[in-house]
C-alpha cells in the first residue's frame, strides 16, 4: 500500500511539473479578449461607480460630514436658535405685507404701458 | 516560469526589489483602463485556470476553450470587482470549475457516438486507450473519479492550495474537503493499482 501511495505521489509531482505549460498561442487570444473589452469600455461614456462617486467628495468620512451637515441645515432651518433671525417667519411675514390689490392694476393696464 | 513576485531594480549599485501590485491592484489598473495590468494578470492567472481545467477535461482544446471564457469573465467584471471580498484566483478557479462542468454535461448525450471506428490497420481502440494512459496514468485515473472528488484532488495535490481555499473555491467546509481529498486518493490509489495489469506493466 505504502508503494502504491508513492506511486501516487510521484504521478501527483509529475503533474506540478507540467502544470506550468502555457500555450503561448492562449496567451495571445487572452490579451486580445482583454484589449477588445478595454477598447469597448473606454468607448463608452464612463460610467462612475458608487464607489468612485463617494471617494470624490473624500470618501466615506467625506459622505459622514456632508449627511451630518446637511441633516443640521434642515435642523437650523425649522428650528432657528434664538440669537437667528427665523428664516421661515421672515418668509411668511414678506409675503403677508404684499397682497394683490397693492399692485394697483386695473383693466388699463396694458394701454398705459403702451 | 518567469518569477513574477520579485522585480530587482538597481539604484546608485544597490537592488532592491519592488513589491509587486497584487491581482487585485491589477484587476482594478485594467478597469481604468489600463492595458498592460492585463497581460501581467494573464501571466499569473491564466496558466492557474489552464492547468485546471486541462486535469478536469482531459483535452487541451477543451481547456484552452475553457480559460479563454473565464478570463474574458475576469475582463467584463474587472468594474464591479469589490476589493477584498475574495481573493481573485479563488474566483477564477470557481468559474473555470464551473465551466469544465458545464462543459462535459453538454458533452455527456454523445460522448460514446464520438468515439472513431478504428481503420483496418490501425491502431485498436485498446491499443490507443492504452497509450494515452500510460502517457498519464494519473489522467486517466482522474477521469474515473466524480467530479467533485477530482475537483478536490486537483486543487490540493496538483494546484496545492490550501484546504481553507479549496473550500471558498467549492462552497463546502474544510472537512468535507478533507473528506472529498482522503476519498479521491483513495480511489486513485486503488485504480492505478487494479489497472498496473490492464495497461501491460509488468509485476516487479
Amino acid at each position: 500500500m505504502a508503494d502504491q501511495d508513492n506511486q501516487l505521489d510521484q504521478l501527483f509531482a509529475q503533474a506540478r511539473e507540467a502544470r506550468d505549460v502555457f500555450p503561448d498561442d492562449l496567451a495571445v487570444r487572452i490579451e486580445t479578449d482583454a484589449e477588445a473589452v478595454r477598447l469597448a469600455r473606454s468607448a463608452k461614456t464612463p460610467r462612475r461607480t458608487w464607489r468612485q462617486r463617494i471617494d470624490a467628495i473624500g470618501g466615506w468620512s467625506g459622505l459622514g460630514g456632508l449627511v451630518a451637515a446637511s441633516a443640521a441645515g434642515v435642523w437650523i432651518g425649522f428650528s432657528a436658535p434664538t440669537f437667528l433671525p427665523d428664516p421661515v417667519e421672515y418668509f411668511v411675514s414678506q409675503e403677508a405685507t404684499y397682497l394683490m390689490a397693492d399692485l394697483n392694476l386695473d383693466e388699463n393696464y396694458l394701454e398705459d404701458a403702451e | 516560469m518567469e518569477d513574477l513576485t520579485s522585480h530587482p531594480n538597481t539604484v546608485h549599485g544597490r537592488s532592491y526589489a519592488v513589491p509587486e501590485p497584487s491581482d487585485e491592484a491589477l484587476l482594478g489598473q485594467f478597469a481604468d483602463g489600463d492595458g498592460a495590468a492585463a497581460r501581467v494578470l494573464t501571466e499569473r492567472l491564466g496558466p492557474r485556470s489552464y492547468s485546471v481545467a486541462l486535469r478536469m477535461l482531459g483535452n487541451q482544446a477543451e481547456a484552452e476553450d475553457v480559460t479563454q471564457e473565464a478570463m474574458m469573465r475576469l475582463w467584463k467584471m474587472a468594474p464591479k470587482w469589490v476589493p477584498g471580498q475574495a481573493q481573485l484566483s479563488t474566483w477564477l478557479y470557481r468559474v473555470t470549475l464551473n465551466l469544465c462542468v458545464d462543459l462535459r454535461r453538454k458533452k455527456r448525450p454523445d460522448a460514446l457516438e464520438n468515439v472513431a471506428e478504428p481503420a483496418d490497420g490501425a491502431a485498436s481502440v485498446v491499443d490507443q486507450m492504452q497509450d494515452a494512459a500510460r502517457k498519464d496514468a494519473l489522467q486517466a485515473a482522474l477521469e474515473q473519479l466524480p467530479d467533485r472528488q477530482r475537483q478536490a484532488v486537483v486543487l490540493r495535490h496538483i494546484e496545492e492550495l490550501p484546504n481553507p481555499e479549496i473550500a471558498g473555491i467549492m462552497d463546502i467546509s474544510v472537512e468535507a474537503v478533507e473528506s472529498l481529498t482522503a476519498r479521491g486518493k483513495r480511489s486513485l490509489t486503488a485504480i492505478l493499482a487494479g489497472r498496473r495489469d490492464e495497461l501491460g506493466y509488468e509485476h516487479g
